[in-house]
């Protein structure tokens, strides 16, 4: 037992096939017993199949990797979605004409699961006991994560890799999570990717940076001249950044600008005994830009699928948007058309392959996948929201072979090519790099100034602050 | 109530039959406006029901819910699912007095006795809508003389409906007008309304006959989709097992080898499917296609011959009066079988494997749709309904197949097909099995494994142009391009 945690991993040489999608080349990379990782890079530089390669994944082309132990857990958004999408397949709704439930909490939890003691004590730290017999598939994006990582963390393994552990978790659930990984030390060897360089625990020994599918820095943490270079790197201050026109042609309807955006009046959201939130007012007026926070599972994207109108029960609350009272013979399609949406949930729903500018496109047409005819202007204009992006020469690769974080680039320019009344930002940095995201808030920042838009900004991180912002909702939780 | 297609003189049945138009997107837009304000009531919450009325009320239109008071009292899943989506449910009492347009969406086996129930209830005038004719077409129902009738149906599953519905999409539809009921001559109209509500004239929308759709839809759910499917997993199971393959790589390669081989068919038709084989292999899934088509095309004849004149109906429907005996012992024999009682190996096997070591269920996928479709078009059935009763809807089948084989595929299918594919089933297993005798592991199980691949250019010629020239292929092409021309991603 203690021999496998004494024993050093070893990459040689190595290079490593992800489908068409991805490629890791001539890797060296020795990690020695008692060190512990992190690895860090920019969104597609191949950070997350350098931490998948431990645990397996990929088909290996050259060179060699010795001394793997046998039992690697891995949490990761690949791995999170792959498992919803499993999920998603067990669903037989369609087939069977009944709507099923899918694979409850305890079950996924109890998969693998070396010690029930400290699985029970994790729970509930993590506030997961009232999901346990909840459908997996049901749950909120934080909360599918934890539940992830105490599947991880109960596993006994023997190398533990955590791809972006801390994303989504609110405040005191990530300081829960730091402490328990603290006293793996000396115990179970870590390697952690991690966007943010705020975020490193100190336990962290050494970080490797990588970029273009290779390891170009491997540096200890204790050398303060090499990390701080790092940072800078990572910290890259983008400048310049100008918004791309909007289209005069495809200008929307317009709207009395003497009335609020949104007014939800006393609305809840039920399923079937509990009640998520209830009571719940809020008004948006022109111009306001709002922050939204919540612990997971609080009713955050819940409270804005009802403004979208992707919440069924919209049509039973009092809802005024844009013009339209809720429930008076409007289509979706009228209420979204002044909307531009970003999200989780809608990443994962994007599931297209698809070019890139056609993703930009079809913004236009508040669609997932293009089935209009779009116009030259509209294409021009998608071009230039590649440019800012850095992504003109890959505007014709598809979209469901980019890394996670470039998707989510592409999904924020989507929502923002129409220059919405109303745009919702749900967690929009989630999953992005510290360079990407200074590119993200910048465009926010850019868009929050201008007058024509409207910002709801969902945020788990304090520092993540948005200027512009004067408003705050804060939901409590259930 | 007599069947209503043998009423009619052979003159009005074959102008019904040959009813089917693809119509274009300007058609449409008058988009819900017909249904505006109207009230919108759906009989049945399961997977169509729910779904359709999602998509419905997001178009803007008035949708509530009607259960029979037992699911309401019991709040049973039905009860549940109309609720928990904020839809107004009641009882048929309550609400089908105030329904404009009633939107039918229970199991075709219920319809006579909802039809009953409900009639009485409805108001002067009003829409009663089906989604599939089997009712008024097989058993006679006559509807009210004052009330409108329609049909329409999204030509794929209710999780479909929704889902490309929230991508801004749609799925194909099939509309129709019984015309014996359009007293207002609003049903067209009314139909169409209700194609946009769902998003299915994105899609697609073919305008048809409650009989074409009832006459094409039974014959390619009995013949290509479930039963061809159905005996060709037992006759290839046991072939394998026969041959020595390794059971559990038997029963994988059938499991998820026809939804490979028939995603190939949905993008680019049998000739995109063939084209996945070697020459050496297309060549010879060619010539098996061709022999089990000249064994089978009786059968084929037969099958469309006894739903047209009722007399399957009649089958099924004295069946039903035996509270389902014959189904239901079909159904336990299915979960008898060799090839259901073997699980599928933990084996890898590639896409193109499927291809390279499934030549007889190519050659099968092909047989079956070319000939079902061949059948249908000669019985009157215009092309376009052929094809989306044949080859468009058997890669569903297919997929059904993967996630549930056999026993599960029939119990999730409608009553109707599952009992029709029997009957083909027990007809088309002997009679093929002179044929199953001389077929080897090299087309079913282990593949060609030639060293040489080469193939004479004439032959090949000869045979590229027999695939490509079929007629399916021909409405195929145009029926994709209208898709592929309004949802430019696949």
């Amino acid at each position: 037992m203690d021999m496998s945690v004494q024993s050093s991993i070893e990459l040689q040489s190595l290079t490593v096939d992800f489908d068409e999608r991805f490629q890791l080349v001539d890797i060296d990379w020795q990690l020695e017993a008692g060190q512990h990782w992190m690895i860090t890079g920019t969104n597609g530089s191949g950070k997350s199949a350098l931490a998948a390669v431990l645990a397996g994944a990929g088909d290996v082309i050259a060179g060699r990797i010795d001394g793997l132990p046998s039992r690697v857990a891995l949490v990761s958004y690949e791995a999170q979605s792959e498992l919803i999408e499993a999920e998603r397949r067990k669903d037989d709704a369609d087939i069977m004409d009944v709507i099923s439930e899918g694979t409850p909490v305890t079950e996924i939890l109890h998969d693998g699961c070396q010690d029930t003691e400290l699985a029970a004590q994790l729970v509930e730290q993590f506030g997961l006991t009232g999901l346990l017999d909840r459908a997996f598939r049901k749950l909120s994006t934080g909360e599918t994560r934890k539940v992830l990582l105490v599947r991880a963390l109960t596993s006994k393994p023997d190398l533990l890799v955590l791809d972006e552990p801390f994303d989504g978790l609110d405040a005191s659930t990530h300081q829960m999570l730091a402490r328990h990984l603290a006293s793996l030390v000396g115990r179970t060897p870590m390697v952690l990717v991690l966007n943010r360089f705020d975020e490193c625990p100190d336990f962290i020994t050494d970080i490797a940076y990588v970029d273009q599918g290779r390891l170009l820095h491997k540096v200890p943490r204790n050398d303060e001249q090499a990390y701080a270079d790092l940072y800078q790197l990572l910290h890259l201050k983008t400048s310049e950044l100008e918004l791309p026109r909007v289209d005069p042609v495809s200008s929307l309807p317009p709207l009395d600008p003497a009335q609020p955006l949104v007014r939800l009046d006393k609305v809840s959201i039920r399923y079937g005994d509990v009640t998520i939130f209830q009571d719940l007012s809020w008004t948006i007026e022109p111009n306001q830009h709002w922050q939204l926070t919540g612990p997971n599972g609080s009713g955050k994207t819940g409270l804005l699928s009802l403004i979208t109108g992707d919440h069924p029960q919209c049509y039973i609350n009092d809802i005024f948007v844009f013009g339209f009272q809720r429930g008076n013979g409007e289509s979706i399609w009228q209420i979204k058309q002044y909307i531009g949406y970003v999200s989780t949930a809608l990443q994962w729903e994007y599931r297209v392959g698809t070019s890139l500018r056609n993703v930009i496109i079809s913004g236009f047409y508040d669609s997932i996948g293009l089935y209009s005819k779009y116009t030259d202007r509209q294409r021009e204009i998608a071009d230039e929201w590649l440019a800012v992006l850095g992504m003109s020469e890959r505007a014709n690769e598809p979209f469901n072979k980019l890394s996670y974080g470039d998707q989510r680039l592409l999904l924020i320019a989507r929502s923002m090519v129409k220059h919405p009344p109303l745009l919702i930002l749900d967690e929009p940095c989630l999953g992005l790099d510290d360079m990407n995201r200074q590119l993200v808030l910048a465009l926010i920042e850019k868009i929050c100034a201008g007058s024509e838009t409207s910002v709801i900004y969902v945020n788990h991180h304090p520092e993540d602050k948005v200027a512009g912002i004067e408003n705050y909702l804060a939901l409590d939780s259930v | 109530m007599a069947n209503y297609f043998n009423t009619l003189s052979l003159r009005e049945q074959l102008a019904q039959l040959g009813k089917c138009r693809f119509m274009h997107l300007d058609e449409f837009t008058d988009g819900v406006n017909a249904l505006k304000g109207k009230k919108m009531v759906v009989i049945g919450c399961g997977a169509q029901g729910l779904n359709q009325g999602l998509n419905l009320r997001d178009s803007g239109l008035d949708v509530s819910y009607t259960l029979r008071a037992e699911a309401i009292a019991e709040k049973r899943q039905s009860w549940k699912n109309a609720t928990e989506n904020g839809f107004t449910v009641g009882t048929y009492e309550e609400l089908i007095p105030t329904a404009d347009v009633v939107l039918n969406l229970t199991p075709d086996k219920q319809h006579t006795a909802v039809v009953n129930a409900i009639m009485p209830l409805m108001k002067q005038g009003a829409c009663l809508s089906y989604s599939h004719g089997f009712n008024i077409v097989e058993e006679g129902m006559k509807v009210r003389d004052d009330l409108t009738v329609i049909m329409v149906a999204p030509k794929c599953p209710g999780s479909e409906v929704r889902a490309e519905y929230v991508r801004g999409f749609g799925v194909p539809t099939l509309i129709a007008v019984h015309e014996d009921n359009d007293p207002k001559g609003e049903g067209l109209e009314l139909a169409k309304a209700y194609a946009v509500g769902t998003g299915g004239h994105k899609a697609g929308v073919l305008m048809s006959s409650f009989i074409a759709e009832v006459k094409s839809d039974l014959m390619g759910e009995q013949t290509i989709l479930c039963g061809m499917l159905q005996t060709g997993s037992l006759l290839c199971f046991d072939k394998m097992i026969e041959e020595g393959v390794e059971p559990g790589y038997a029963s994988k390669l059938i499991q998820y080898g026809w939804e490979t081989v028939t995603e190939a068919l949905k993008y680019g038709g049998v000739t995109n499917m063939m084209d996945r084989l070697s020459n050496p292999a297309k060549i010879k899934a060619f010539d098996l296609a061709e022999e089990m088509k000249d064994i089978m095309r009786p059968l084929y004849n037969k099958h469309q011959d006894d739903i047209m004149t009722g007399h399957f109906s009649a089958t099924m429907m004295a069946d039903w009066a035996k509270d389902d005996a014959d189904l239901l012992g079909w159904r336990a024999e299915t979960a008898e079988t060799a090839f259901e009682k073997t699980p599928a190996g933990d084996v890898d096997i590639s896409e193109q494997e499927y291809f390279d070591n499934g030549i007889l269920m190519v050659a099968m996928v092909k047989a079956g749709v070319e000939l079902a479709f061949e059948t249908m078009t000669s019985a009157g059935i215009i092309a376009d309904s052929a094809y989306y009763e044949s080859l468009h809807e058997t890669p569903l089948i297919a997929n059904t197949i993967a996630r549930k084989k056999l026993f599960e595929m029939n119990s999730t299918i409608s009553d109707t097909a599952e009992y029709g594919c029997y009957l083909y089933n027990h007809a088309c297993l002997p009679l093929l099995g002179d044929f199953m005798k001389g077929i080897k592991s090299d087309v079913i199980g282990k593949g060609l494994n030639l060293s040489d691949t080469g193939v004479d250019n004439a032959r090949l010629i000869e045979v590229n142009d027999a695939i490509r020239t079929h007629p399916v292929e021909a409405i195929g092409a145009t029926l994709r391009g209208h898709m592929a021309d309004m949802k430019r991603i696949v």
